[in-house]
C-alpha cells in the first residue's frame, strides 16, 4: 500500500450508461481484481470523501476503473491515489470451470477474472441480468434465472455483491436452509466504505460466522463460507 | 485527587471513531502532527454494528449510523493497552456511558495504563446535567476528563461538566435525519464541511460562556482548522477529513 499520483486519461460509455474511467498511474498502484484503489481530486477541496476505484484492466497507462465516480471528474483531473487496499480474489490453481454472478449494478469488477481463467484454460460461464459489454466469445452467458439448475457446473464461484443482497443470497441461488454450495465461491461485497480501513468505523460491517467483518479491510472480496448469509 | 496534566501540543486531535482504537505506527498519519490520539468510542459491554443503512451522502457531507461497534472495555484493553503503551502521544481513552456507576467501572480500570493520558466520556443525547455532572465526578482518578456532549444540547450541559471537574468539553457531531432510496429515511450523526457554520457558532458560543472547548465538526482545511482556534476553542478535534488520507496535510504547520 502506497501513495501515488495519477491522472484521469479517458473516460467512456459503459454497455450498463455508466462511465468508465482510464487512470494513469504507475504499475505499482494498480489493484488486482477484487481491491480498491482510494482515489481523491486534490484541487476539488469540496470533496467530503475518497472514491474507491476498481480495476476492471490494466491499460499501457495504468488502467481502467469500474463505475462509480465524481461526474466532474475529466479527462486530465489529478488524483492522489492510495492503495491498493483490502483483499481481491483469488482464483485456485487448478480451475476448470469459472462461474461468475454479477448481482450489483455492473460487471466491470469480475471482467479482470476472464484473464486468468482463460490463461488457465478454464471454461468461464457468466451470470447476470445486466447491459453487458463485449466480451470474449469463449464466454457463456446466462441470466440469473438459469443459476439454479446450473449449480453442479462450477468448480468455483464468484459474486459481485451488494452488501443488502447478501440475505437473498439463498433465493437467487435457489437453495434451502442449510444447504451448502457445492462448490467454493469468493464474494465481492460492495458496500460504502467511508473510512477506507483507518477507522474500523463499522459502515461496512459484513456477518460472519465469527462476528462482524469489515469490507473495507477484511474484505472486500470473502471466502463465502466465512460468511452468515 | 489532583488531575494529570494532558497538554496538547499541537492543538488537535482526532475525533472519536475517526482513526480506530489505538494509532498505527506503520500506517500513513504522521503523528507529529497531533497533540493526543482519541480511541474508538468504547463500552462496556461489546456492540455490534448498526443493523440496515449505515451511510447516506448528502451535498457537504455524509450521515454516518454505525452503532458504534466495539468489543467493550475487557476485551479492549487486552487487545489495545500494549499498542497505547507505545503511542508516541497521549491516548484519551472514549467511554461510552449510560450512568456514574459504569463510569467508575470503566474509568478505574484505566488509571496508571501507560499511553493513557486522559479520558473523554462520551454522553448520551438524552443525559441530564445531573448525569452529565454525575459522569464527569465519577472519573474520580488521576486522570483528565473530556466531556463529550450532544451538540443539540452543548451550551445546557457544558457549564455542569465543567462545574463538575472536566478539563474541557467536546461535541458529537450534531445528529440528522437523511431520506434514502429503500428503506425509509436513516437517521445518524453528520460528518463533512457543510456543518462547519453550525459547529463554528456553537463554539463560539461556548467560548462566551468561558467554558474550555474543544471544537470540531466540519474541519476540512487548514482555514477551517485557524477559524475554530481564532474564535477561542481549546484545541480542534477532525474527523472524516482524515478518510481522505492525504487529508490531514491540510492541517499541517506552514
Amino acid at each position: 500500500m502506497g501513495h501515488f499520483n495519477g491522472r484521469v486519461s479517458e473516460i467512456r460509455l459503459a454497455a450498463s450508461g455508466q462511465t468508465e474511467l482510464s487512470v494513469a498511474c504507475p504499475p505499482a498502484s494498480v489493484p488486482a481484481p477484487g481491491q480498491y484503489l482510494l482515489a481523491i481530486d486534490p484541487q476539488d477541496s469540496a470533496a467530503v470523501l475518497g472514491t474507491p476505484l476498481f480495476l476492471i484492466n490494466p491499460s499501457s497507462q495504468g488502467f481502467w476503473a469500474a463505475p462509480l465516480h465524481p461526474v466532474q471528474w475529466a479527462p486530465g483531473t489529478n488524483l492522489d491515489l492510495v492503495g491498493p487496499l483490502g483483499h481481491g480474489f483469488e482464483l485456485p490453481g487448478n480451475l476448470r470451470r469459472l462461474g461468475l454472478v454479477a448481482l450489483g449494478e455492473t460487471v466491470s469488477r469480475l471482467l479482470p477474472l476472464l484473464a486468468q481463467a482463460a490463461q488457465a484454460r478454464a471454461g468461464m460461464t457468466l451470470f447476470t441480468d445486466l447491459a453487458l459489454p463485449s466480451l470474449p466469445s469463449a464466454l457463456e452467458i446466462h441470466p440469473l434465472n438459469i443459476l439454479p439448475e446450473a449449480l453442479d457446473w462450477p468448480d468455483y464461484l464468484v459474486f459481485d455483491l451488494p452488501l443488502q443482497r447478501l440475505e437473498g443470497l439463498r433465493q437467487v441461488l435457489g437453495l434451502g436452509d442449510g444447504a451448502i454450495l457445492p462448490c467454493p465461491a469468493q464474494v465481492l461485497i460492495t458496500t460504502p466504505m467511508p473510512c477506507a480501513g483507518l477507522a474500523r468505523c463499522g459502515a461496512c460491517a459484513v456477518p460472519g460466522h465469527r462476528g462482524w467483518k469489515l469490507a473495507c479491510e477484511d474484505g472486500p472480496v470473502f471466502d463465502l463460507r466465512s460468511l452468515s448469509w | 485527587m489532583a488531575k494529570l496534566d494532558l497538554t496538547l501540543d499541537p492543538p488537535i486531535m482526532n475525533a472519536a471513531g475517526a482513526l480506530g482504537f489505538f494509532p498505527d505506527l506503520h500506517g500513513p498519519l504522521d503523528w507529529s502532527h497531533f497533540g493526543a490520539f482519541v480511541t474508538n468510542p468504547l463500552s462496556l459491554a461489546p456492540r455490534t454494528p448498526a443493523r440496515g443503512k449505515r451511510f447516506v451522502t448528502y451535498p457537504g457531507g455524509f450521515l454516518l449510523h454505525s452503532g458504534y461497534p466495539n468489543p467493550g472495555l475487557s476485551q479492549a484493553l487486552r487487545r489495545f493497552a500494549r499498542q497505547w503503551s507505545r503511542s508516541p502521544l497521549p491516548v484519551v481513552v472514549h467511554l461510552l456511558v449510560r450512568s456514574p456507576d459504569e463510569v467508575a467501572q470503566m474509568a478505574r480500570r484505566l488509571e496508571g495504563l501507560e499511553g493513557v493520558g486522559g479520558v473523554e466520556i462520551g454522553l448520551t443525547s438524552d443525559a441530564s446535567p445531573e448525569l452529565v455532572a454525575g459522569c464527569v465526578q465519577a472519573c474520580g482518578g488521576e486522570l483528565p476528563v473530556i466531556a463529550r456532549l450532544p451538540f443539540e444540547r452543548a451550551i445546557e450541559l457544558a457549564p455542569r461538566a465543567i462545574q463538575a471537574g472536566a478539563m474541557a468539553v467536546s461535541l458529537a457531531p450534531p445528529r440528522g435525519i437523511c431520506p434514502a432510496e429503500a428503506g425509509g429515511p436513516v437517521q445518524g450523526r453528520l460528518y463533512g464541511p457543510a456543518i462547519l457554520p453550525i459547529a463554528l457558532r456553537l463554539v463560539q458560543e461556548l467560548v462566551k460562556l468561558g467554558l474550555p472547548t474543544i471544537g470540531s465538526g466540519g474541519i476540512y482545511t487548514h482555514e477551517h482548522y485557524n477559524a475554530m482556534l481564532s474564535i477561542g476553542a481549546l484545541a480542534v478535534q477532525v474527523d472524516s477529513v482524515l478518510w481522505k488520507w492525504s487529508g490531514y496535510r491540510v492541517l499541517e504547520r506552514a
